[in-house]
């Protein structure tokens, strides 16, 4: 999910009479923010209330926990509660494969070294998808490549 | 669950809904229609309970029998009296069967040219419309549609459930193959509403079982017989139409889905392939049906599927019918031959079983359970085959194959209905997959799949698009689902444009298409220009899918062929996550 560009907001218009009145938000920036992006600065270890080095079963358990709780097909749901639901299983499936988590982790670092460094006027904080969060070349060229260094960090 | 409003039914219709769900709250019934055998379902306040029909069945055939004016479904049994001649009657070319394979599909579709076989008539063109189908009435054909067949045996499931309730019902959970287009599951919903049903969901027919096993679960931990670890299970069902796969990890109440897989392979596939192993002239005989020709076919049949049945149990079967004419078969059929001539399809449930575990990110190891289900589970190669690639001696016992589809829908029509129970026994949640991905059609023809399959619901996914041309003003939007890599290969669910794109030099107006699949399965495809922004661009357009009713096939290439290049996109693949 969640291609924010240049941070559109879109709300579709009043829905049509006759259909469903349920309100949908288009992800395109009414998306939750990953790593340190957005307003609320969460991790997704924030989204599922966790510590970063939490263990494979934390992280299984939380995300269990949390979707009894925001899972829209949960009795007396809040109708924002898809949108929940989509965050929690997103910060889950990214957390739970160790591949993903593994990449997770080290852009957690590179956005906390670029900060530190303020040399990043152009990054743009990445939100993490479902799949693993892609490096890439082109317009973010002063993203620094991955290092084996930081790898090993990890 | 939130109130949904059913599109089908018209307005008025769902005004009066409104208000007869406030005089009464009624919880959804579970409706398992399968090809061969459909059974319903209903919670009774602390348990799920199987409704027999007069006649003493659980499970009863899905036929309809047309005679004279009158219509009736094998749930009634109809106008048949014993066991033998009923079938014979089934047989005869008055009563319609399978249905549920041939919904919503054209006839270009090989399971459509595969039921020209059936001892009644489908007639195709083979051009991508509809088929025929109609059955024998006082030795005319008399024409019906697949959604008419289901909506008689619906209505008097719907009658039969009233008759032991009391009191009227309206909503249901019907499960479904995993291998139906959501075309094909609108033509359900078709069917439920001239049933006077409304759908409340269509659940995966190993989903149900997943919501089964996973209350099972949680019933041993009560009892403190559980670990409480997450569980693994296998679902595989085979029935005769459709054969499905799905990995759920269970826990704590919570069964998330986490692969699907489907195909159109079942016992249907397994009788022709016995048939025309008894007769190998098989499509050249019964070519064209006359009246001595479905007779026959009918007689055909009728031997092939008990020897079949018989098989599940003893070494060799002795198969001696007299077909009229001056055709005989008289063949003794071992479990060796059996297993040749349906090598393909064991091949099919091996592969289906791999993709799954595969999806899953699973070793088969990894499998704590394996759940065999439906009517191909008793086949002991199909069996064999399950078990063997899952390394484990025997199958999960706490679920039987027959009832378990039916019975996991009615627990998520409670579910879904909002019914609590003070013993906890409905405290449970399914975390529901796609089971096709979902995309649209780009780079010249390519399917850009935008919800993967296997993707949690409710999901929401959106990717980049740019124009292909300079000055493109005007883009399709062709939404498709399917595991095809060329759009034609996938099911044509809807389109439509974006028109009042900004003039501008190829690859550099960038358009986002975002799809939304909500708790109830529902598709909405949301489009529009992201880059430039302003007042100049267009309002960004909202569509429902699938918007198409019919003719698939005409459809999707009359597009590509008008529009193919004029209107194509081109995927902006680095913005997919950026």
């Amino acid at each position: 999910m969640i291609c924010a560009p240049l941070g559109v907001v879109f709300s579709p218009r009043a829905p049509a009479v006759g259909y469903r009145a349920r309100k949908i938000r288009c992800a395109v920036a009414a998306a939750p923010a990953g790593i340190g992006g957005g307003a609320g600065g969460s991790t997704l270890y924030d989204v599922l209330g966790l510590r970063a080095g939490a263990t494979v079963r934390e992280i299984k358990a939380a995300y269990r926990r949390l979707a009894r709780e925001r899972h829209p097909d949960v009795a007396g749901a809040p109708p924002a509660a898809a949108d929940d639901f989509i965050r929690l299983h997103d910060a889950y499936a990214t957390l739970s494969d160790p591949d993903s988590r593994a990449r997770y982790d080290r852009d957690v670092v590179v956005v906390a070294a670029m900060a530190c460094g303020g040399g990043g006027a152009h990054y743009r904080p990445t939100t993490p998808p479902a799949a693993a969060p892609r490096w890439y070349g082109g317009a973010s060229s002063r993203r620094p490549r991955r290092t084996w260094e930081t790898d090993q960090c990890w | 669950m939130t109130e949904q409003v059913y599109t089908v039914a018209s307005d008025s219709e769902t005004t009066g809904e409104d208000k007869s769900q406030l005089s009464f709250p009624d919880v959804a019934i579970g409706i398992d229609i399968g090809t061969s055998n459909c059974s319903v379902a209903v919670w009774t306040g602390h348990q799920v309970e199987l409704l027999k029909n007069t006649r003493n069945q659980k499970g009863m055939r899905s036929y309809v029998m047309f005679k004279d004016d009158t219509l009736s479904a094998g749930v009634t049994g109809g106008a048949a009296r014993e066991h033998g001649h009923e079938e014979r009657d089934i047989l005869s070319g008055s009563a319609i069967f399978n249905m549920k394979r041939l919904i919503g599909r054209m006839d270009t579709d090989e399971v459509v040219q595969a039921s020209k076989s059936l001892p009644f008539l489908v007639q195709t063109l083979g051009i991508g419309v509809r088929p025929f189908i109609a059955a024998l009435v006082n030795n005319m054909w008399r024409s019906t549609t697949p959604e008419e067949v289901l909506a008689i045996f619906l209505l008097e499931l719907k009658a039969l459930v009233e008759m032991h309730l009391k009191h009227p019902v309206r909503n249901a959970v019907l499960t479904i193959p995993v291998a139906f287009s959501r075309f094909q599951q609108t033509r359900i919903e078709r069917a439920c509403a001239m049933a006077g049903l409304h759908v409340l969901r269509l659940m995966p027919e190993p989903t149900a079982i997943a919501l089964l096993y996973a209350q099972q679960q949680q019933q041993l931990l009560h009892d403190n017989m559980g670990s409480g670890i997450e569980k693994i299970a296998l679902i595989f069902n085979m029935g005769a139409g459709y054969c499905d796969a799905a990995v759920t990890a269970t826990a704590g109440g919570v069964s998330q889905i986490r692969a699907l897989s489907g195909s159109t392979v079942g016992g249907e596939d397994i009788l022709q392939n016995v048939m025309r192993n008894l007769l190998p002239d098989f499509d050249s005989l019964y070519a064209g049906q006359t009246m001595d020709r479905i007779k026959s076919i009918g007689l055909l049949r009728m031997a092939t599927q008990d020897a079949i049945h018989k098989l599940a149990a003893q070494e060799h079967v002795e198969i001696s019918v007299d077909l009229g004419g001056s055709h005989k078969v008289s063949k003794i059929l071992s479990h060796g031959e059996f297993e040749k001539v349906n090598q393909s399809i064991f091949e099919k449930c091996e592969g289906i079983i791999k993709q799954c575990l595969a999806d899953a990110k699973l070793a088969r190891e990894d499998i704590n359970d394996v759940i065999l289900v439906g009517g191909c589970s008793r086949i002991p190669k199909i069996r064999s085959v399950v078990l063997g690639l899952c390394k484990k001696d025997d199958s999960y016992g706490g679920i039987d194959p027959l009832e378990a589809a039916v019975s996991g829908a009615a627990l998520e029509g409670a579910i879904a209905s909002g019914v609590t129970d003070p013993s906890g026994s409905l405290d449970l949640l399914t975390i529901q997959a796609t089971p096709m991905n979902l995309g649209i059609r780009a780079d010249g023809g390519n399917f850009a799949a935008i919800i993967p399959r296997n993707t949690a619901v409710p999901a929401r996914r959106d990717m980049l698009f740019t124009t292909t041309h300079d000055n493109q003003t005007e883009a399709l939007i062709a939404v498709y689902e399917g595991e095809g890599k060329q759009a034609e290969d996938n099911h044509l669910l809807g389109y439509f444009k974006i028109t009042g794109i900004p003039a501008a030099a190829k690859g550099t107006v960038e358009l986002n298409v975002c799809m939304d699949i909500d708790a109830a399965n529902v598709l909405r495809v949301f489009a529009g220009v992201v880059k430039p922004q302003g007042q100049a661009v267009p309002p960004f357009i909202e569509v429902r899918m699938p918007t198409l009713d019919d003719g698939h096939g005409w459809c999707g290439q009359a597009l590509a062929k008008m529009y193919g290049s004029t209107l194509d996109l081109a995927t902006l693949p680095k913005k997919l996550h950026p």
